[in-house]
């Protein structure tokens, strides 16, 4: 069953004063199932952070149109959590605070967005870290709390935008595999916009590649990889496969991205 | 000197004093040494007896009270009244666009200028002192804050949609939260402004205040009175700036640097 009906969506931003105009995206169709995870793998500037926000209906689509449970998508909301590529959290607000931002949204009683809050945090780790502010985590705290706030409203799917893009290698990683085990227990509908291969392989049940600008989907490669993936997955010939296959693809272009500069 | 080199908190305090340790002797080599003539700058000295004088024979103390609370009066009603206009043009374009150009406009008028029309409107009691305050004060913080509430960054406003947010919510939790250091910082400022229209109005037409005193100390050449007057504001200005710098610390300890 789809979760997620993406109907030939394109995306044209006008020209600045009296330029050209510039297509991000072209019309682009894809459908995702539910409790799927799926990558959104590009070079940058390929559109995948656009088509991401037409989902999330913080831009809207030149044409075309989404569907979340066949509803049509007109504006932000809860049903889509988000996590951005930069640090998003209210730096007013403790972690705590931050992660029940939504749920206080809804009005939820106090005593029942505590339990939710509380159990999040100990899922993404920053239990004893409740009453600190966002300031005084590093990055890859932050972005954990990022991911708490976000499930904590209990989304219907979950978007990401390159949500590791600013964190060191090892960080990077270790995120990976929280995200992945969090979706191996709850397998909540996630895209995953990223432009690393590992990454995109790594967790997702599918890649979606796409195109330099004008962005559309070039391809999309189903990953097969037996669940509970462990981070030694990376090392085994199928994964290897895959990556040589995806480098090929996402290399093509990257260079004509590359030439169009 | 090393460029953005942070100084030791002990010598930070001892470089400050130091100023005021020259300042003090330059202007003592001046007036004792006989340079300048004691009808145009009083020594030192002379000014803290007068000083003294002023405090314990002439009742001063009601003159810094009332202007005090001239300052405190016009600012807060000012203030009262900006601040809220200034979140709503923030917030909201089409409320911006309406109040904006006017705004601008009489953001330009000196307040001193109306002194004589606030005179033959509203006499020469509290109300014309209070008024003059709010009009030099009121245009800055209305336009000061609309653009410090415009420029919340466009990423938090985009997290609290996607958490679920409506327009209200927006406003409440989060332009609101987001501006409240920085309104409080500029209300910090322009309550210094807030000081320098409140002599001004006593100047003119005032039978009491520290303005109304350093006037007359005018009309009898009092060097010493007047030097004092304005040290007085000075301190006054000092100890009020670091209350309100601290209440701001301790308000939004999640935004101090």
């Amino acid at each position: 069953m789809s979760k997620l009906i993406i109907d030939k969506v394109s995306r044209v931003f006008p020209g600045v004063r009296g330029g050209a105009v510039t297509v991000a995206l072209q019309p682009t169709s894809l459908t995702v199932a539910d409790n799927d995870f799926i990558t959104i793998l590009g070079p940058s500037g390929c559109g995948k952070s656009t088509l991401l926000r037409i989902v999330a209906g913080l831009d809207t689509p030149t044409s075309g149109r989404v569907l979340v449970d066949g509803v049509p998508v007109t504006s932000p909301g809860a049903d889509r959590g988000v996590v951005f590529q930069s640090y998003t959290l209210f730096p007013w607000l403790t972690v705590r605070e931050n992660v029940s931002f939504g749920l206080r949204e809804k009005g939820m009683p106090a005593a029942e967005q505590q339990h939710i809050v509380q159990r999040w945090l100990e899922r993404v780790g920053l239990a004893g870290f409740e009453h600190h502010h966002p300031r005084m985590l590093s990055g890859g705290m932050q972005q954990r709390t990022a991911i708490a706030r976000a499930l904590a409203n209990d989304p219907k799917i979950m978007l990401l935008d390159e949500p590791f893009g600013a964190l060191d290698n090892q960080t990077r990683s270790l995120m990976q595999e929280l995200l992945l085990s969090i979706w191996e227990t709850d397998r909540k509908t996630v895209l995953f916009v990223t432009h690393d291969i590992e990454e995109a392989i790594f967790m997702a049940s599918r890649v979606v590649v796409m195109s330099a600008r004008p962005g559309r989907i070039k391809a999309d490669v189903p990953v097969t990889l037996p669940h509970p993936r462990h981070y030694t997955v990376k090392t085994k010939p199928e994964f290897s496969e895959l990556k040589a296959r995806l480098t090929e693809e996402i290399r093509v272009e990257a260079l004509k991205a590359a030439v169009a500069v | 000197m090393t460029p953005l080199v942070p100084v030791s908190p002990a010598r930070k305090v001892a470089y400050g004093i130091a100023f005021f340790i020259v300042f003090t002797a330059v202007w003592s080599v001046a007036t004792f040494g006989g340079f300048v003539s004691k009808t145009f700058l009083a020594d030192p000295v002379t000014m803290l007896r007068e000083g003294y004088d002023l405090f314990t024979v002439h009742g001063f103390a009601k003159d810094v009270g009332m202007t005090v609370w001239r300052v405190l009066g016009g600012f807060v009603l000012a203030a009262v009244l900006a601040v809220p206009l200034g979140i709503a043009m923030g917030a909201y374009k089409p409320i911006e666009a309406f109040f904006e150009p006017f705004v601008s406009f009489a953001r330009y008028l000196p307040a001193s200028a109306f002194i004589p029309l606030l005179i033959l409107w509203a006499g020469i009691g509290e109300t014309q002192k209070l008024l003059v305050i709010f009009i030099g004060v009121f245009f800055q913080i209305v336009l000061m804050v609309a653009v410090i509430v415009g420029s919340t960054r466009r990423d938090l406003v985009e997290a609290a949609y996607t958490l679920g947010a409506k327009a209200s919510g927006i406003v409440r939790r989060v332009l609101l939260p987001n501006s409240a250091p920085a309104i409080a910082e500029t209300l910090r400022l322009v309550l210094g402004w807030a000081w320098t229209y409140v002599i001004v109005a006593e100047l003119i037409g005032a039978s009491s205040g520290i303005g109304h005193m350093i006037t007359d100390s005018q009309a009898l050449l009092n060097t010493g009175q007047i030097i004092f007057g304005i040290i007085v504001i000075g301190v006054i200005g000092l100890v009020s700036d670091y209350a309100f710098k601290r209440a701001n610390q301790r308000l939004f300890p999640w935004a101090s640097t």
